[in-house]
């Protein structure tokens, strides 16, 4: 694998984070962050929605009038989340996974991350790079949605996954850790602590 | 080529957009009946658990078959109503009102410019002598549903269950997930003379040392998720106040409306009953009393 | 007075961006000065108020059951509706900001493409088709009132950050970090217009 490849595939996981470098996606990460399930399912499904539509829009870039590009990517991207969604719905085996997916489905059709890599990379970009540039990014929103759901969970319902962590020590759960603010508050940590490390991300 | 000549632009965007559109219509109509079947199973298995035969986790183990078997072996009378309580008609053992049922009956229920018809509303009554009632609203993100069940005194409620399209995980979501919220209500009475027929209050209604609710019409909202109790309360409301004259009728003789006076503020107390003000509160039947107000104790006359 | 208060609680207790915490993305990112703030403020105002009557009149007359031909149930088309008349219209402001605003349009570099998925954009059409406004009418001052809260939000939030720059921030905190915790706090305070009834 060339070294360009690779970049395309590490940068979005630290160094070009989408949430905490280019501020893409946060609506949703305060929405699905209140509990690690919820984090999970999100982050599979963005890895999957980026990774496809960067990969389609990357075929079609030549053929897309500039001037209408905005709404050919938003209709593909649509399509596609409500096919997945449509099919998952129809097995007996899927219906259940499909019912903890449609909380998110408007949420992923209007997510900034999907929308800004075909902006920003798939448009001018060959397929393959393209698809893995869009599951690098998914992954790097993945990694922080699971970190901020990790601390809202514990600490604001006591558990993990559902499982009991600190009730049982006679912990009782602090609600402002629930509410959409703490997790703008816990981001901004999350900022502190990867500045503090890479040094050139520091604002003036 | 030239992709930015007006005339390739739009066909260009016209053709994405049949494809589009196309595709989705071919995919919705051809996968519709298997996904009717899908959310019909769900359904049922909801209405079961508000009716007490097990609880979701346990139902959901079944499958598709064995909750439509389990539906018609459990079943007693399911039959259609309208706001005055009269009996419109059976419904076929194959028909159940899932969400979007509901949204047109809520349509329907709450007048207005989406009004299709007049509302036909739907009874369960299962064999172990709970009658499921369903409620429709709209929670902070999207609509939320779900299914109460009486037991026989047609007050005194038996098991709820909820469901939501789209509210927050962790907290608007707990009407779905959060089996102590259902049981809360468990055991509470709907106070049908009222237009407020059951509360769902922030803060908390008072608990008696157990931590069970001491009004009869009031549990705890959800802590933390403010506008999906709300939306959840005016559901409640809404719905139970179209099956409001069917429950009052179809409560037993004997024990003629204990739920109404055990809340009913004087004025307008609509049970015919008489209200003396002091200790004792509230006699039934009949009503006199202008300055009495609110949680009085029934007594028998 | 219906509308009156329909537009007071869609600016103040529904408020897009502390009450639902939609639009994040662009909100953050051209909050740095009021100048483009006030900008993008206004495209905003300006795209909800033609996507939502125009999404409330699809959704009444074309999307809904039974609506355009007896029987047919064509909502399931209304997200993918829904997003194509909102691109239409973010990419027919976005050409008019390039012709008359250069300065604007280079300072909202690739937000403007993406008001069209502008959470808070979207989030306006889905919460009119629940909310069933009766009449157009309501639609409007309901996306009238969402732009102006989103509007105030942002350019609340690039004052704050203009006074921020003379304050003596950790160096890793600066710029983004203190700017996720300035709104965290902002989103606390305006908790307390949630639960008003008007």
């Amino acid at each position: 694998m060339d070294a360009k490849l690779k970049e395309t595939i590490l940068n979005p996981i630290f160094k070009g984070n989408p949430i905490t470098v280019l501020v893409l996606g946060i609506c949703s990460s305060l929405a699905v962050t209140v509990t690690l399930k919820g984090a999970l399912v999100m982050a599979l499904s963005v890895i999957v929605v980026t990774g496809i539509s960067s990969l389609i829009l990357s075929l079609l870039r030549n053929t897309i009038p500039g001037r209408v590009r905005i709404i050919v990517q938003l209709v593909v991207v649509a399509m596609m989340v409500i096919l997945v969604d449509q099919i998952l719905k129809s097995f007996e085996a899927t219906y259940a996974i499909d019912k903890q997916l449609s909380v998110y489905i408007g949420l992923i059709i209007t997510h900034c991350i999907v929308m800004g890599r075909i902006e920003a990379f798939a448009l001018g970009n060959k397929p393959w790079p393209s698809f893995l540039d869009g599951v690098a990014n998914g992954v790097g929103y993945g990694l922080i949605l699971i970190i901020v759901a990790f601390f809202r969970e514990l600490l604001g319902s006591g558990t993990l996954f559902g499982f009991d962590i600190l009730n049982r020590f006679g912990y009782v759960p602090n609600n402002l850790v629930i509410l959409p603010p703490f997790a703008l508050i816990l981001l901004g940590c999350i900022v502190w602590v990867q500045r503090s490390i890479q040094k050139d991300l520091q604002e003036k | 080529m030239n992709t930015n000549n007006n005339v390739y632009t739009v066909i260009y965007t016209t053709v994405i957009v049949v494809v589009v559109a196309a595709l989705l219509a071919f995919v919705s109509q051809s996968l519709k009946s298997k996904q009717d079947a899908n959310e019909k199973a769900e359904t049922i298995s909801q209405m079961l658990t508000a009716a007490q035969y097990g609880t979701k986790a346990d139902l959901d183990k079944l499958s598709n078959v064995a909750k439509l078997d389990k539906y018609a072996q459990e079943i007693d009378k399911a039959f259609i109503i309208n706001l005055s309580g009269e009996k419109l008609g059976d419904l076929p053992l194959d028909k159940v009102y899932g969400s979007k049922d509901l949204k047109r009956q809520n349509y329907n229920i709450k007048g207005g410019a989406n009004k299709t018809a007049e509302p036909e509303i739907p009874v369960f009554i299962f064999k172990n002598g709970r009658t499921v009632v369903p409620i429709y609203g709209a929670g902070l993100w999207g609509p939320i549903w779900g299914y109460l069940s009486f037991e026989q005194d047609a007050c005194t409620i038996g098991g709820a269950y909820f469901d939501h399209e789209s509210e927050t995980a962790g907290l608007g979501a707990k009407i779905k997930d959060d089996p102590s919220f259902q049981a809360s209500f468990v055991g509470e009475k709907a106070n049908f003379a009222d237009a407020n027929v059951f509360d769902i209050v922030k803060g908390g209604a008072p608990k008696d040392a157990e931590g069970k609710s001491l009004i009869d019409n009031k549990i705890d909202a959800i802590t933390g998720a403010t506008m999906t109790s709300q939306g959840l309360d005016a559901a409640i409301d809404t719905w139970l106040a179209a099956y409001a004259k069917y429950f009052i009728g179809a409560a037993p003789a004997a024990e003629k409306n204990p739920c109404q006076c055990a809340s009913c503020p004087c004025e307008e107390c609509p049970c015919d009953c008489h209200c003396t003000p002091g200790q004792d509160g509230c006699h039934c039947p009949g009503c006199e009393c202008p300055e009495c107000s609110g949680n009085m104790k029934h007594v028998e006359e | 007075m219906e509308y009156l208060s329909l537009f007071v609680k869609s600016i103040f207790v529904d408020n897009m961006i502390f009450a639902y915490f939609l639009g994040m993305c662009s909100f953050l990112a051209v909050s740095k000065s009021v100048k483009t703030a006030a900008g993008l403020g206004v495209a905003v105002i300006a795209v909800l108020l033609i996507t939502l009557p125009v999404n409330y009149l699809l959704n009444t007359y074309v999307l809904a059951p039974d609506a355009l031909i007896k029987g047919v149930d064509l909502s399931f088309l209304s997200f993918i509706v829904f997003i194509a008349v909102i691109a239409a219209i973010v990419q027919i402001v976005e050409m008019l900001v390039e012709k008359f605003s250069p300065e604007l349009y280079s300072a909202l570099g690739i937000f403007l493409p993406l008001i069209a998925v502008n959470c808070a954009i979207l989030g306006g059409s889905l919460f009119m088709q629940q909310k069933d406004f009766l009449n157009i009418g309501e639609a409007t001052v309901y996306a009238l009132g969402s732009g102006i809260g989103w509007f105030l939000a942002i350019v609340s939030l690039a004052a704050i950050r203009e006074k921020m720059s003379y304050s003596n921030v950790p160096a890793a905190l600066k710029g983004l970090g203190i700017t996720f915790i300035t709104v965290g706090l902002m989103g606390i305070a305006f908790m307390t217009f949630m639960g008003i009834s008007l």
